[in-house]
């Protein structure tokens, strides 16, 4: 009796840690003001400039922003591959700042470059990966085999990863992040620089993951793919959130449509079109994209006679007219008055 | 426990990786055998004070071989840059691995391979007329050890520092290496240098290892050069690792 008392007293309370992580278990990342600056000559300039994001665990989370908005700094800092200047910041239940080490080991991160070791084969690469997390060699090349087999790589994994083609070595890239079952997940632009079939590939096997319980992280500049790949999405721009949702939210907040217009003219009397377009009334806000307009309007249908109406009043023929219903780029652009698809350029790369 | 396990993975993945390149290991037993070779003639005619203390040959291979460990350490930055560049580094800092396993397991195969090509030097000099002492040999060894430790975790602190850009990292490796090898007194003795110079000597690691191996390759132990050696080698290896450490846990590269 009182040996069964000692038993149930000792098998109850978890450690506060613990408990506390498991409270904590349905958020898989919080920050709260995150902040980083780096030196650039003698000043400090603030790559990540008071993050403020709540990803919940077992999401896709999109982050999205032109190159050089701060994504991957953020992943970074989230990572603990660089230590935070200010604000708070816990992945998996665990604080970057002061507990390193369990972030470490509960954390995944595949980075734009990958890493994986030229020199290595697949499976001598994802097997030194498990290991560095703890794991036996027996287990890593269990594990390893079994990656191989769901991530489709066991026909090439014997080879030397140098002799990889590109969508290859992004799901090795993946594989290898995995291997130690990961609650969170950190995927840098996942499919930069992949052809639209191993694209597909790679949002099959993302989702798959999400499946597995895993909480994915991905930053990317791809509209579509936040779009269709995220639970919630995040749009970083210049180091600060500028809006955060789901992508149905975050585009119902676009009261209204986008009417493409192709109209017949070259490229200075496109932009005193769009001048004259946006001083009428019904169209709201507007942009050049190439040797098209972008006009919003509240409702596309009933402006679309009165656009036409305009066009006519100024001689203008026109090649091609299409509506669209918003999109993630009409959230960006409505929020920082820039395009996502042409922010980044005048940027520089590097984010 | 856990360091040691993961400073023993990742000596083996460039220490098996260098095995298996025939390029590599062939110059890795090359390059001592032209020392030998192409330097050791022009020695026999030399005589002087410099060398009294013993066999010409028993004056000259511990310089050449504190020589081979330094160029290692130095050189171990190339591999470094394109770890750096590939994101291999960043990959391996992302795991739990300790910050000191990161950097020593690649040091040490370093460390292996040039003990691999110091003991095939000291074999084929042996018909020179080069004397074994092992005992003076294995502490000979273990301020090699420390002697790599120190220009390669400072090489791998710069070359992180500077994110891997290789042509400002190869300008400060190559820079420095010839101040590094004449001051050190590799190739002749600073017994014959000018007071300036030799006080200047004594900035550089390498001189210490010198002064202190042709002490052991003639046996002696317990002289003071060999103390100096390692009360001057121990802490600035610790202080270039810890430094490197630092480095490992910023890098912004």
């Amino acid at each position: 009796m009182d040996d069964q008392a000692i038993n149930h007293e000792l098998a109850v309370p978890a450690r506060p840690a613990e408990q506390w992580r498991r409270a904590m278990s349905d958020v898989a990342i919080r920050t709260t003001d995150l902040r980083k600056s780096f030196p650039v000559g003698r000043s400090a300039v603030a790559a990540v400039d008071g993050v403020d994001l709540e990803v919940k665990a077992g999401e896709i989370f999109g982050f999205l922003g032109p190159n050089g908005a701060g994504k991957t700094t953020v992943l970074r800092l989230l990572a603990t591959l660089l230590p935070i200047d200010g604000g708070r910041a816990s992945v998996a239940g665990f604080d970057v700042a002061t507990q390193s080490g369990e972030v470490r080991r509960h954390v995944g991160y595949v980075s734009q470059l990958g890493g994986a070791d030229d020199e290595a084969t697949g499976y001598q690469d994802m097997i030194l990966q498990g290991r560095l997390y703890g794991m036996s060699a027996a287990a890593a090349a269990a594990r390893a085999r079994e990656l191989a087999e769901l991530l489709g790589l066991s026909e090439f994994a014997e080879r030397k990863i140098k002799t990889y083609s590109g969508g290859q070595k992004r799901r090795l890239d993946v594989a290898s992040g995995i291997m130690h079952e990961p609650d969170v997940l950190f995927l840098d632009e996942p499919t930069t620089g992949l052809d639209p079939q191993n694209r597909a590939n790679m949002w099959d096997q993302i989702r798959r993951l999400r499946e597995s319980g895993t909480t994915v992280f991905l930053t990317t500049h791809y509209l579509e793919e936040a779009d269709a790949l995220s639970d919630h999405v995040a749009i970083l721009d210049h180091g600060s959130v500028v809006a955060q949702g789901t992508p149905r939210e975050l585009k119902a907040q676009i009261a209204g449509d986008a009417v493409i217009i192709r109209p017949r003219l070259d490229g200075d009397s496109i932009s005193h079109l769009l001048d004259r377009f946006v001083s009428a009334s019904m169209v709201r806000n507007g942009q050049v994209e190439g040797d098209a307009l972008r006009l919003y309007v509240d409702d596309g249908p009933s402006a679309l006679p009165q656009l036409f109406a305009l066009l006519e009043a100024h001689n203008v023929a026109i090649d091609s007219v299409s509506l669209s219903e918003p999109s993630l780029d009409d959230v960006f652009l409505r929020q920082t008055g820039r395009s996502l698809r042409d922010a980044g350029r005048s940027e520089g790369n590097g984010s | 426990m856990r360091t040691l396990r993961d400073i023993w993975l990742l000596f083996q993945r460039p220490f098996l990786q260098n095995l298996r390149n025939p390029s590599f290991v062939i110059v890795n037993i090359s390059t001592p055998l032209m020392y030998l070779v192409l330097f050791m003639p022009l020695l026999k005619r030399l005589s002087g004070p410099a060398f009294a203390s013993g066999h010409i040959v028993q004056v000259f291979l511990p310089g050449i071989i504190a020589l081979l460990f330094v160029t290692a350490g130095t050189g171990s930055v190339f591999p470094t840059i394109f770890e750096l560049k590939k994101g291999l580094i960043e990959r391996l800092r992302v795991t739990p691995t300790s910050r000191l396993a990161l950097l020593t397991g690649p040091m040490l195969s370093w460390v292996a391979w040039t003990l691999i090509s110091s003991a095939v030097i000291v074999a084929l000099s042996v018909p020179f007329g080069f004397t074994v002492h092992a005992a003076g040999l294995a502490v000979f060894a273990i301020l090699l050890v420390l002697l790599l430790t120190v220009f390669a975790a400072w090489v791998t602190a710069v070359a992180v520092l500077m994110k891997g850009e290789i042509t400002s990292i190869s300008g400060i490796v190559v820079g420095l290496n010839l101040p590094i090898i004449l001051l050190g007194g590799v190739m002749l003795p600073l017994a014959l240098a000018p007071t300036w110079l030799r006080a200047l000597a004594h900035l550089d690691p390498l001189y210490y290892a010198v002064e202190a191996g042709r002490d052991l390759a003639a046996g002696a132990v317990a002289t003071t050069a060999v103390g100096v050696a390692f009360a001057v080698l121990g802490p600035l290896a610790g202080l270039a690792l810890w430094w490197a450490m630092r480095v490992y846990r910023k890098a912004v590269a």
